[in-house]
């Protein structure tokens, strides 16, 4: 990596955002954004709504680089989508922060001038813009799913029994019943909380926790057919489950989703996919355990072995980038976008949760040990750092260690909820809006008994206090930015002429991939969507003595790897030829070859 | 005249009158000649044969094939005839813009049409598949005349709704019948698509080199070939030589050339995917499952068909019409797909009557007895939306010569030497090539192969549509047969309301029932004076099992009301006077009872 560009790019970025601190918008608050964008940089960002939702919004494309429209269009391109589930909004934050800070960047950075010279990026910071209105409404409520009706509980009726704002606090929260034959006790060491009874424990059920409402159908089930509608990252055709309530009535159901599909397929010059969402194959390696599947016609289920090491090391800088030291549990879910792209259209497809609880915790044990990261990021503090990591995360290890009982007699402290109380306490001492405390109420449905109303606010979970989305958005966009300078990229190492007599030459073409990725991962080559790399001459093909008009040269390696294609051709009254190699992910080059230079 | 008077009397009168009449053809040669039967039409003195109406209000010859336009003018024309049982209208458009035409088929002025049990049937997705268009047109035809005519017919439409389109891939039909083509080719629709992954698109098809209308084989002369003429039908087949003899050709393939100048011939035609690929059950990706596209129903035809399914809830059966094979092909299309043990016992006792009606056909499972078939549309049928089915795949070859086993090639090409007269036979024809040099064109026709010859295509159309009919009878049947009021006290009642359904197909198959696809039946109780205090479904009439419901006793839902069974919902009721019993069935339709209570 270029370690004194990423040092330009960090200070920039926070002489941009220094100004106005990120906070998540509206769809009108993030419409205008994007056209004060477009406005201030027209020849970088152009700014297009691609589809109306069912509540008749706009979903949002933003396509940044320089150049012409059909300079854009053939070449290599990475698109970022955010927005997918209707819960995601830091995804779109931090989107949005990002063609910011390239399109103000631009002028004064030269990494960033020469990617957007180079390299088309696409940009879809809300898919789900139905879904965002619940962030603003009131009451607050957090769903994954967009705006259509559905008989979730198929008892006929639909959408016929919503949660409710009991407390009149704006917000939906949790709500706990006393029962003995609940599922729940209160936790020992964090009253707050709520801990799944181990009757192996001997532990008497106390609680019963529902989401703050009424049965408002009579059928003893709370608030389980509410607005209803589809998550659009469950609406691809990769391990897409039938028949579940937020996964719509079948794959690439709903609007929204057909135009991301549709772009995709009209788009094949992306090579890069990168999705804000639920799920997540970047804090953590991605399995390569076979599950026993020879290859051929079936349907994969695990990254090919051979494209398995970009994700690795991905994952690796990923980490970096937001200076996680350790591995933190990955995350998949069913009919995924990112999986789509991956298994089924054969691209580099890299997933992330934009913020976690257990990666806000992680974090913050690494700040407390480190210090402030910024000042060391220059060249050589990095070979420190990276030794020091090495220590660190031996030391990561340790308040895993710290946490058995020192002391001989005492008893092991529960480990259940131990991220929830963890996170619980960073709320106290960071975010204590984020925690409603428990307070009884009088419920019409439970006469008599004690009802409380309380728990983690709507999005607590998902999506961090907008105080702390800039530096988020910082080190996201700094991985992000880096990892759009990865696409592979071809160009003509060189080319040998030697005439071997009358009109007769014999021409070697030497196609090279300076970029990281190769022109094609191996899932690429196997789903057969990714097309070779090929070589065309404009030479009739009765003139081709030896090789033909069009070669197909397959994959071609990353980082200097290089394919060469040799002919032998007639070229009476020709004093050059012309050669077009077009790769699909590569972009394309178009070159002279001179005949009369011997090489 | 006596014996003795002719001979004395009148012998030369009566000589005269004998030569006469002997002489007569001789004599007057130019008045018999003239004679003509009248040449009116020969319909008007028509008397039918079993199986097909007198009347043709619609004329329509069944011994050949339409194109769309053709398809879509029976259509028209039947709809034009037949108002009170027809409706016609498009339900989408292909990629060339042609229409899905559909003819929904009804009586529509008994019941409600839009809550009869509906049947799907549709023919040709494959666009060289063509007779399945022609036996969908026979069904509507066939239908319209002998409602009213034929008891059984008019039973079918005053009960059931039949939506019939008889070509879904119009584009690719109109291209197998308009160009020159094989049996096999123009099987996709007209999306265009680089099979070839040469950055160009439907730019290697099969070409027609000799100007005959027909794409045929191509072979070479070749010393070192494997193959020799037949020597008993020289011009017109092939054989293989043994290893260890000289050969005489080598076959090289379709008629074709190289179009792009890339060593290969034929290998991106117009298209070349398959719709049959498109659907959203069990759909894989282009490189597990050859043909299927980007997405599920990302193709136009597709869509449009699945939006119309979704939005009709009454669908109860389906059928889809293919060549080639004499199959009743029914899911799952892949090794431990969906199919539950008690939808597959109800398909397989209606496949078995088919095999009774339809000579050389077998019941078989697509995934074993036949190949695997990711994301086909039977499949999204049955396991995405719980409509029992079937995919006929017509044409038998044994049906040619009726005879007991597959013919050979030589009982192929005999039958058509003898039977049709050399009608589908190309002899070989020499033709110089821009690849190959000098080679011979020959073969059968497209025509030949796949889909039925003329005299026996309406055969096809009808055993097919009466297998067809046949399953459609089974669509479920309700009554409320038995309504039993028992007094428990004063004002209060006790009532039995026994549902059956006197048809082979429940009112919701287990897949449906299962994954909750279509609403549960509805067995409600109302009256102006009477109040419902409680309501159960019957699970054990003779031991008097009851469960009851939770809430709003008023009305019971039922998982299913199963095939030729029956089901008890109890009600207990406060009040007077008359009450109605309402049976809603997404599928089944609505029924109701008006009862009094004692």
């Amino acid at each position: 990596m270029q370690f004194r560009g990423l040092a330009l790019v960090i200070c920039v970025w926070a002489g941009v955002l220094g100004a106005s601190a990120l906070e998540y918008p509206t769809n009108r608050e993030l419409a205008q954004h994007l056209k004060d964008l477009e406005k201030g940089h027209r020849k970088l960002v152009r700014v297009e709504s691609v589809a109306k939702s069912l509540g008749n919004q706009d979903v949002w494309l933003a396509e940044l680089g320089a150049g012409s429209d059909a300079e854009r269009r053939r070449r290599p391109a990475l698109l970022l989508a955010a927005g997918l589930e209707g819960n995601d909004f830091a995804g779109t934050a931090i989107a949005v922060a990002w063609i910011e800070h390239l399109a103000k960047s631009n002028a004064t950075n030269e990494v960033i001038r020469k990617l957007l010279e180079s390299t088309t990026l696409y940009i879809f910071p809300r898919v789900n813009p139905d879904a965002s209105g619940r962030f603003f409404a009131k009451p607050k409520v957090e769903l994954t799913v967009s705006r259509q009706p559905v008989d979730d509980d198929h008892d006929g009726l639909v959408d016929e029994d919503g949660p409710d704002d009991l407390n009149a606090d704006g917000l939906i929260t949790s709500m706990r019943v006393e029962d003995r034959e609940g599922e729940y006790i209160a936790d020992p060491a964090e009253p707050r909380l709520l801990l799944k009874a181990d009757k192996a424990k001997g532990e008497v059920g106390a609680w019963r926790l529902l989401t703050e409402g009424r049965d408002n159908d009579g059928d003893e089930a709370w608030n389980e057919d509410g607005p209803g509608g589809v998550n659009f990252n469950r609406n691809f055709p990769y391990n897409y489950r039938f028949f579940e309530p937020w996964s719509g009535l079948h794959q690439v159901s709903e609007s929204e989703t057909r135009t991301l599909a549709d772009f995709i397929v009209e788009h094949p010059n992306i090579g890069i996919v990168f999705t804000y969402g639920a799920a997540d194959n970047l804090v953590q390696t991605p399995s390569s355990e076979s599950k026993g599947e020879g290859p051929g016609r079936r349907p994969p289920t695990i990254i090919h072995k051979d494209d398995l090491p970009y994700y690795r090391e991905l994952g690796k800088a990923y980490r970096d980038a937001l200076g996680l030291k350790k591995e933190l549990k990955t995350v998949s879910e069913p009919g995924t976008f990112s999986d789509w792209m991956y298994f089924h259209r054969g691209r580099l497809s890299l997933a992330a949760q934009p913020w976690s609880p257990a990666l806000q915790l992680e974090l913050a044990k690494s700040k407390t040990k480190e210090g402030d990261k910024k000042a060391k990021e220059t060249g050589a503090a990095k070979e420190e750092k990276t030794n020091e990591k090495k220590e660190e995360a031996g030391d990561a290890q340790k308040p895993d260690e710290a946490k058995k009982p020192s002391e001989p007699g005492k008893p092991e402290p529960d480990k259940r909820n131990e991220e929830e109380r963890a996170f619980l306490k960073w709320i106290d001492e960071n975010a204590k809006e984020l925690f409603v405390p428990w307070k009884s109420v009088e419920h019409p449905d439970f006469p008599g008994k004690k009802v409380e109303i309380g728990g983690l606010a709507p999005f607590a979970r998902s999506n961090p206090p907008e105080k702390l989305l800039e530096p988020l958005a910082e080190k996201q966009g700094k991985f992000l930015t880096d990892l759009a300078g990865k696409l592979p990229r071809v160009s003509l190492r060189q080319t040998k002429v030697k005439h071997l007599g009358e009109s007769i030459y014999d021409v070697t073409v030497q196609v090279e991939n300076s970029g990281y990725l190769p022109t094609s991962l191996a899932q690429g080559d196997v789903s057969n969507e990714v097309n070779s790399t090929r070589v065309v001459l404009d030479v009739e093909p009765g003139d081709i003595l030896s090789g033909s008009k069009r070669t197909m040269l397959g994959p071609i390696e990353g980082s200097g790897g290089m394919k060469e294609v040799r002919f032998v051709i007639r070229a009476k009254g020709r004093s050059q030829i012309e050669v077009e190699i077009i790769s699909m992910l590569g972009g394309s080059v178009h070159a002279n070859i001179d005949l009369k230079k011997e090489q | 005249m006596s014996r003795k008077t002719f001979q004395s009397d009148s012998l030369p009168l009566a000589k005269l009158a004998l030569a006469f009449l002997v002489c007569w053809p001789v004599v007057a040669p130019a008045a018999t000649f003239d004679r003509k039967p009248a040449a009116s039409d020969p319909s008007d003195h028509a008397f039918p044969a079993l199986g097909s109406s007198m009347e043709r209000k619609v004329p329509v010859e069944w011994n050949r094939f339409y194109d769309h336009a053709g398809l879509g003018a029976i259509l028209a024309r039947l709809n034009k005839v037949f108002p009170n049982l027809t409706r016609l209208y498009s339900i989408g458009r292909s990629v060339e813009g042609r229409d899905l035409w559909c003819l929904e088929v009804t009586a529509r002025k008994v019941g409600d049409p839009k809550r009869k049990p509906g049947m799907y049937i549709d023919g040709n997705i494959h666009g060289n598949e063509v007779q399945g268009g022609e036996a969908v047109a026979y069904t509507a035809w066939y239908l319209c005349h002998q409602y009213g005519e034929l008891e059984k017919v008019t039973d079918l439409l005053d009960h059931y709704v039949f939506y019939l389109i008889p070509t879904i891939n119009p584009d690719g039909r109109d291209r197998w019948l308009h160009q020159a083509q094989t049996a096999s080719t123009s099987r996709s629709g007209l999306r265009p698509y680089d099979n070839d992954h040469d950055g160009l698109l439907d730019e290697d098809d099969v070409d027609d080199l000799d100007g005959d209308g027909s794409i045929t084989q191509m072979r070479i002369k070749d010393p070192n070939g494997r193959w020799k003429p037949h020597p008993q039908f020289p011009d017109y087949l092939m054989v293989q030589v043994p290893p260890d003899e000289k050969g005489a050709y080598t076959l090289l393939g379709m008629e074709g050339i190289d179009n792009d100048g890339d060593g290969r011939i034929n290998e991106d035609p117009a298209g070349g995917y398959d719709m049959n690929r498109n659907w959203a059950w069990d759909w894989q990706p282009n490189f597990v499952q050859y043909g299927a596209q980007d997405y599920p129903f990302s193709l136009p035809e597709t869509r449009a068909i699945s939006a119309f399914v979704i939005e009709h809830p009454n669908l109860a059966a389906f059928q889809s019409y293919h060549n080639a094979g004499g199959m009743i092909l029914r899911s799952p299309g892949r090794e431990g797909g969906a199919m539950r043990p008690s939808d597959d016992a109800v398909l397989q006792t209606i496949a078995q009557r088919g095999e009774k009606m339809l000579p050389f056909y077998r019941s078989m499972i697509i995934w074993k007895d036949l190949y695997t078939v990711w994301g086909g549309e039977i499949d999204w049928f049955y396991a995405g939306r719980g409509i029992l089915g079937f995919s006929n795949e017509l044409w038998n070859r044994r049906n040619a010569d009726k005879a007991g086993a597959d013919p050979s090639r030589e009982d192929e090409i005999a039958f058509l030497k003898y039977v049709l007269l050399q009608d589908g036979l190309v002899k070989w024809k020499e033709h110089d090539h821009p690849t190959y040099g000098k080679i011979e064109i020959g073969g059968t026709r497209k025509e030949w192969g796949r889909t039925p010859v003329s005299f026996l295509l309406e055969e096809e159309c009808h055993r097919n549509m009466a297998f067809t009919l046949y399953h459609a009878d089974q669509m479920p049947r309700l009554s409320i047969s038995n309504v039993e009021v028992n007094k428990l006290d004063e004002n209060l009642y006790k009532v039995w309301v026994t549902i059956e359904n006197s048809r082979l197909i429940p009112t919701r198959t287990d897949q449906d029932v299962r994954n909750h696809i279509s609403p549960p039946d509805v067995v409600s109780l109302s009256g102006a004076n009477v109040k419902v205090l409680s309501a159960g479904r019957v699970t054990d009439r003779y031991f008097k099992r009851v469960e009851a419901v939770k809430r709003r006793p008023d009305r019971v839902e039922l998982d299913t009301i199963g095939g030729l069974n029956a089901a008890r919902v109890q009600f207990i009721v406060s009040g007077r006077g008359t009450f109605t019993i309402k049976v809603d069935s997404a599928k089944a339709g609505v029924l109701t009872s008006e009862q009094s209570l004692p």
